[in-house]
């Protein structure tokens, strides 16, 4: 490794810089808190970098950095933040086939933030990657190194639940009580 | 041959799958199987329309969310900054292998006056030299030295540095002193941090060719004191304290962030 020949800075920051922005929404919402995510993309972009050799050229160069980064958030969790402790057991594929309550038909995007922060950290983790970033449930079970069925559930039941936190607004609002008319947002 | 089932046994069955048809991660002929039950069922392409509403709505609601402006240009600064780390590699090394012969030799022929160097001589083990950096100028500046340690001094320069750790401490610690300070030949960045009768530094140094603590953040009792210290931005960042060592390492983890963020706008 010590003669390794070393990356070239150029050719990383074509391939890698053009998903910051991706990376880092993602962070800020699994982390909670923007200042801690800016440090966490810049310490991805510093392992992505060192690695960079071992990145062969024409695959999927996002999937590879978004890897990188849950890996980054585990450490950084670890190392500065009391790990949030996920109770629920991932063993069965939860299914998803009850109808869900009644959703306001307009609901602003951060009541969405708030239901989506709402979620444990491996649920809202595996909700992002599929229905944000829309990565494939493969490509997630390769990120997340767990099983394709581990993924679907976490899914099945990250989905779940932000839907219940939903129907929780739009009971709120007043929606889904005995025909009641509801309130639009 | 399919058989298309009507009924809640069919939807139940469809529902199930609705979430994977709207990400394209069904087989073909279960995709088919979905389309052709939403064709004939209201209720099914309802709850369809609900959960698609839904995900549209968090792809919004996320890819909204503002990326600070000069993030780019960080992780662009850094990335660099450690290519030329990386290329400097071989030249580093053997300068750092002479460092360390030399800080050897002379640390064997020095003479150990004054407590300070009596407290410095108990620390032991591989990373005592590193640590030590830091725990130097703790005693000559903040321990031993005679200030007034009512009054707040902080120079300007250090006072972006005294806002970021301020907002990380809790608030019965007070900085009283901010300022740079030389020890043993060595420049710091030091911030006095007080509870009581607790005294607490904060010190930033650049590294030198041969220190390192591995990227890992270490903590040692010596004497009275806990040295916590790791690296950052090519500086060597030690928050020690006459505070127990959980207290100290809790503190060191709140107080890291600001320094990181100080170093990324400052360090070069």
């Amino acid at each position: 490794m010590l003669f390794s020949k070393p990356p070239q800075t150029d050719e990383f920051e074509k391939a890698a810089l053009p998903h910051l922005k991706e990376l880092y929404r993602v962070a800020a919402r699994l982390l909670g808190d923007t200042t801690r995510a800016e440090d966490v993309v810049q310490e991805t972009y510093l392992q992505a970098w060192k690695s960079f050799d071992r990145f062969a050229p024409g695959t999927n160069c996002r999937a590879w950095l978004f890897k990188i980064l849950i890996n980054t958030i585990h450490h950084y969790r670890r190392k500065w933040l009391n790990p949030r402790l996920v109770a629920d057991s991932e063993e069965t594929l939860e299914q998803t086939a009850a109808p869900t309550p009644p959703i306001p038909e307009h609901i602003t995007e951060e009541e969405i933030l708030r239901a989506l922060d709402r979620l444990p950290a491996d649920y809202r983790t595996a909700v992002l990657l599929a229905d944000v970033e829309e990565f494939s449930y493969k490509e997630i079970a390769g990120m997340l190194n767990v099983p394709i069925g581990t993924v679907m559930s976490r899914l099945s039941r990250g989905r779940k639940m932000l839907r219940e936190q939903l129907s929780e607004l739009a009971r709120s609002y007043g929606i889904g009580r005995g025909g009641e008319e509801g309130r639009s947002a | 041959m399919n058989v298309i089932q009507f009924g809640d046994a069919a939807c139940g069955k469809v529902r199930g799958y609705l979430d994977s048809y709207l990400g394209n991660e069904l087989l073909v002929e279960t995709n088919h199987e979905v389309l052709r039950h939403l064709e004939s069922c209201p209720q099914c392409a309802a709850e369809l329309n609900t959960r698609a509403r839904v995900r549209t709505g968090l792809q919004a609601a996320v890819r909204g969310t503002p990326v600070p402006d000069g993030l780019e240009a960080r992780v662009q600064r850094v990335v660099r900054a450690q290519s030329r780390r990386t290329r400097a590699g071989l030249y580093t090394m053997a300068v750092a292998a002479m460092v360390i012969i030399g800080l050897a030799i002379v640390s064997l022929t020095r003479a150990k006056p004054g407590p300070e160097e009596a407290i410095l001589s108990k620390a032991s083990g591989r990373l005592a030299l590193v640590l030590n950096v830091g725990l130097r100028d703790h005693l000559h500046c903040a321990v031993f030295r005679k200030y007034d340690k009512a009054a707040v001094q902080l120079s300007p320069e250090i006072a972006e540095l005294a806002r970021l750790v301020k907002a990380r401490l809790p608030g019965d610690f007070r900085i009283i002193q901010g300022h740079h300070c030389t020890a043993a030949g060595r420049q710091y960045v030091h911030l006095i941090v007080t509870r009581g009768d607790k005294l607490l530094s904060l010190l930033l140094t650049r590294k030198r060719s041969g220190e390192s603590l591995s990227g890992g953040v270490y903590q040692e009792g010596v004497d009275r004191f806990q040295v916590m210290g790791f690296e950052s931005h090519d500086y060597l960042v030690y928050v020690i304290s006459d505070l127990d060592a959980q207290q100290n390492l809790q503190l060191a983890t709140n107080i890291a962030p600001a320094v990181r963020e100080y170093l990324a706008a400052h360090a070069g």
